[in-house]
Formats: structure tokens, sequence, C-alpha cells
């Protein structure tokens, strides 16, 4: 099978060929491979850190909970076990306040002249702070990384409650109050359907900060998690194990965003995003993604 | 366009005073907003958690005074600044020609395009680490974080800047007979920076964090080092006061100067958007 496309494959055009390199998946495929050698001339520059060969066998045994020598074992679920409930807890509850101090600054006038800045301020404030004063505050321990997660999250979650009732055109609020439309029905169908888009990129947003959150947090006041896994690895001067599980933190970050996150925003934004262009949604912020420090 | 140009006209003094009003609810905002965050603030120090925890504003504005004062505020805040000075120079530089690519080729396209977007959810934390690994205390940790934080927003911007170009512009360049490497420098390079710099402008405010945790995690100068040294002296009004100084510089950094700059960058677009 394979000797016969070979086959047809060497004797047609080598146009064909030369398309098969053009093509997209190609490309993709380049750049995976290009990454690699780029780390591999890492490796290769600075002795102290793995090569990809060296990180993948070590990410091998962490997984499958195989001997690292003597008798340190791998250890893999764990940790996610310990960190996701944590992580969880700490972004439902900045959801809740977020949505709440949300509404508050973008119902009411006053609110928002006293607060808005205060939530400016929160929004600049680098998690690391948080992880710093939480274990000042409330010394090693769940509370600790819960209270980081959520302090690091919740202003990104109320600007977006506050920008979406914002948005929420004035006309249509003015018509409403003309026509006697009861506030149930109002919030039914003029607020919620206007803030649900914004809610979801606050999630998203709170998703990927507190994820950096709670690793950080965890490095700095936890005995177990990913986080405190990842700091163990780098304390033993191990970099392979550390780098294993940057791959595994990273992996489970990117594969959350790009396959559930994305997505849910793009359905909640559906109605407000089919008249602009494509390109234009690939270009604005909210793709990118959100660098959570 | 017509439209505009009859909204402009009246140029009087019922415009200048409405400006005016502007100015001064701007600032009354600024004022009660600040009001809030210290009263916000006070409150709970005060009722919640008491001094030790979290001290007043009164004291922290003391010793962030004391900072500025000693000259400490210079000695670490030029190094931060030049740092992440370097890193958005290093953006730029590997930015213009990556987002070039992605703009005139798909096959360049693809190649970038999971890079580009897996950038983004990348924790802040990994790039802190990684670059204390291999690099130790050094300032190409710092350097190299910012620039491959904002490298993919500046190659966008550019990528999608290239749209913009004046195809008019290009052809007459042309037609004229001008070399390629001329139409690029006087043609693409003029329409398409600005774009490349609202991509260091949209990245600023990640970038800044996440070099400053480069700072807490590896480095012997810096902001990020001196909030790492007051919470290894346990001191919470320390910490505090470093934090506080470098959130507020940020955030007048970006709104008086980069916005200003971009605006400046930008001015020959601002007769087709008014």
């Amino acid at each position: 099978m394979s000797a016969a496309t070979t086959a047809t494959a060497a004797r047609s055009t080598s146009g064909s060929v030369g398309r098969l390199l053009r093509s997209d998946a190609v490309a993709r495929v380049a750049s995976y491979a290009f990454l690699l050698v780029v780390w591999q001339l890492l490796a290769m520059w600075k002795e102290r850190f793995p090569t990809p060969a060296a990180t993948f066998g070590f990410l091998w045994i962490e997984v499958t909970g195989g001997s690292h020598g003597g008798i340190v074992r791998g250890e893999f679920l764990e940790h996610f076990a310990a960190t996701l409930p944590r992580f969880a807890l700490g972004i439902a509850i900045s959801m809740v306040l977020g949505i709440l101090s949300g509404v508050l600054i973008g119902g009411s006038k006053l609110a928002e002249a006293l607060l808005k800045d205060t939530l400016l301020m929160l929004v600049a404030l680098p998690a690391i702070i948080w992880a710093f004063l939480t274990q000042m505050w409330l010394g090693m321990g769940d509370t600790a990384v819960v209270i980081t997660t959520f302090l690091s999250a919740f202003p990104f979650v109320a600007v977006n409650v506050v920008q979406g009732i914002q948005a929420v055109p004035r006309d249509l609020r003015r018509m409403s109050g003309v026509f006697h439309v009861s506030g149930l029905r109002r919030l039914r169908h003029m607020l919620i359907p206007a803030v649900m888009g914004y809610l979801f990129a606050g999630f998203r947003f709170a998703v990927i900060i507190g994820w950096n959150a709670v690793l950080l947090a965890e490095w700095f006041s936890a005995s177990e998690g990913v986080g405190w896994r990842s700091r163990y690895w780098y304390d033993a001067n191990r970099y392979k194990g550390f780098v294993a599980w940057v791959i595994l933190f990273v992996g489970f970050i990117v594969l959350l965003d790009r396959l559930v996150l994305v997505r849910l925003q793009r359905r909640a934004f559906r109605w407000r995003d089919a008249q602009r262009s494509e390109t234009e949604r690939t270009v604005g912020e909210i793709d990118v993604g959100v660098t959570g420090a | 366009m017509s439209s505009t140009s009859v909204a402009r006209a009246p140029r009087g003094e019922a415009q200048l005073s409405l400006a005016a009003r502007r100015r001064v609810r701007g600032v009354a905002g600024l004022l009660i907003g600040v009001g809030g965050f210290l009263f916000v603030w006070t409150l709970l120090s005060e009722l919640i958690f008491g001094e030790f925890t979290l001290p007043p504003p009164l004291e922290i504005g003391r010793l962030m005074w004391e900072i500025v004062r000693s000259g400490q505020f210079a000695h670490h805040f030029v190094p931060t600044i030049l740092r992440l000075a370097y890193g958005f120079g290093l953006a730029l530089l590997i930015g213009f020609p990556v987002g070039y690519l992605m703009g005139t080729s798909r096959w360049w396209r693809a190649f970038f395009h999971d890079m580009v977007m897996v950038a983004g959810s990348i924790p802040g934390i990994t790039y802190a680490v990684l670059a204390l690994v291999l690099f130790g205390i050094s300032i190409l940790g710092p350097v190299l974080t910012v620039g491959l934080i904002s490298m993919p927003y500046v190659a966008i911007n550019v990528a999608e800047g290239l749209d913009s170009v004046d195809r008019r512009l290009v052809q007459m360049s042309d037609a004229f007979g001008r070399a390629r490497p001329a139409i690029v420098r006087n043609v693409l390079v003029p329409s398409v920076a600005p774009f490349a710099f609202a991509g260091v402008r949209l990245s600023f405010a990640l970038a800044w964090k996440v070099e400053q945790l480069t700072e807490v995690f590896g480095s012997s100068s810096g902001v990020g080092f001196m909030i790492r040294h007051e919470f290894e002296d346990f001191s919470i009004p320390g910490m505090l006061a470093w934090v506080l100084l470098f959130v507020v510089f940020m955030i007048l950094l970006e709104r008086f100067v980069l916005t200003k700059l971009e605006r400046y960058l930008f001015r020959w677009r601002l007769e087709d958007r008014a």
C-alpha cells in the first residue's frame, strides 16, 4: 500500500509534492519540529537545561508512576487532584463575587465613581503579591492558595461584567422604560443576553489568570499540588522534572483554553461577531489570550 | 467626511467651555475614585483585618515617600524599565519579520499560528522559572521574557497592518521604478510601524507583570527583587509600598506616555478616522 502510494507520488508531477510541502499541515508540523530543534540546541548550549528526550523520558516515569531511582516514585494524578479543587473553588468564588460587584458598579453611578478605580488597581496588581500576602497572612495551606486564586481572578470577572452592563444600548434601556417593560422581562431579554458574552470572556480571563495564581500560590505555600511538585523538582536541582511539569501545566491550560473556553466564548459572542469580519476577530485581544501574571 | 467638518466648524467659546467642563469632571471623577480606594482600604484595615495584617494607607504612603526620597526608587526602577525597553525592542525586532511573513504568506501564517495562539495562555511562572534555570541571575531572563510575551502581539498587528497599506502607493512606487528595499523602507515600514507599536501597548500590561515576576525569581536588582526582599523580611508594609509605587507608575506610564506616543505615531491616520 505505502509502496504503491510512494510510486504514484513519484510518478505524478512534481507539483503535487510541492503542493503538499506548501500545505498548512506541513507548515504546522514544521513549526513543531522547529521548536524541538530550538529546545535541543538550548539544551546543548546550557548543560543544566534538559534535552527533549530526557524530559519526555522523565515525564513518562512521572505520569506512569515508575521509579525515578531509589525510593522516589513518579506522582501525577494526586497532584492534579490536590490542585483542581482549590482552583475550582477559587474560580467559583471569583465568579460569584465578580458578578455581584460588577452588577453593583455597572448598575449604580455612585458605586462606579467610588469603586471603578479601585477595581482597575486590583486588575493591575500581579498575582505574586497575593501569593506573598496570603502566605504571610494565613501561612501554608489550602486557604492561602484558594484566596490567591480568587483575589487574582476576581477583578477580571468584575471588569467584564461592568463592561457588559454598560454595553446595553441606552436606547433599548430607555425604550423599555417608556413601554413599561417589567424588570424581570428586562433582565431576561435585555440584560442577560448583553452581559452573557462579556461574562464568558471574564470567565476565560479568570481561568487563565487563576491558573497562574494557583501555581504561584502552591509554589510558595502548599505541600502537594501541581505548583508544589514543580517546585519540588526545581529545588532538587532536577530540572528535567521541572520542565516535565511545565509541559503538564502548560498543556493543561492550553487544551482547556483552546478546546473549551475559546469555543464557549465564541458561542456566547455569536450574535455580536456575526457582523464582524473573521480577521477582526482574530486580531482582538480576546483571541490571543491573557498570560496570567 | 463632510458631516464631520460641519460638526467641527463652530469652534467657539461654547466648545471650549465644554472641554473645560469635561476636564473638571474628569479630575473630580479621579479624585472621587482615589478617595473611594483609600476609603475602602482604610475601612478594611481598621475594621476587618487590623493594622498589622493590612497597614493603613497613611503608613504605606509614608513608606512610599521614604523609598522615593532615599533614592532607592530610582536605583531599582531604572533597571526594571530598561529591561522592559530592551524586551520591547526585541519584540519589535523579531515581531516585524514574523508579522511580515505571516501577513504575506499563507504557509508562514500556518507555521506561526499555533505558537502565537498558545503563547497567550502560558502562565507567567513558566517564563520566570525557565528563565532562571536557563540564564541564572541575569538580565537576559527578564528581557527575553518581555520579548517573548509581546512578540505575538506585535507580529499579529504587523500582519494586520500590512493589509492597511495603500496598494496604490505601492503600485505607483513600482511604476516609477523604485527598488523593492526603497518601497519597504518608505512605504511599508512607516505605515506598519504604528500597528507594531499598538501591539506593544496591548501587551504592555502583561509584559511588565511577568517581567517583575522574573525579577522576583531571579534578579539582584529591580522592583521584583525588592518585593521578594521585603517578603523575605516578612514586611507587609514594605511589600505593599513597593508594589503600589510600581503599579501606579506603570498605570501612569501606560496612560500618559504610551497612549500619547501611540496617538503621535497614528496621527497620519486620524483624518480618515475622525
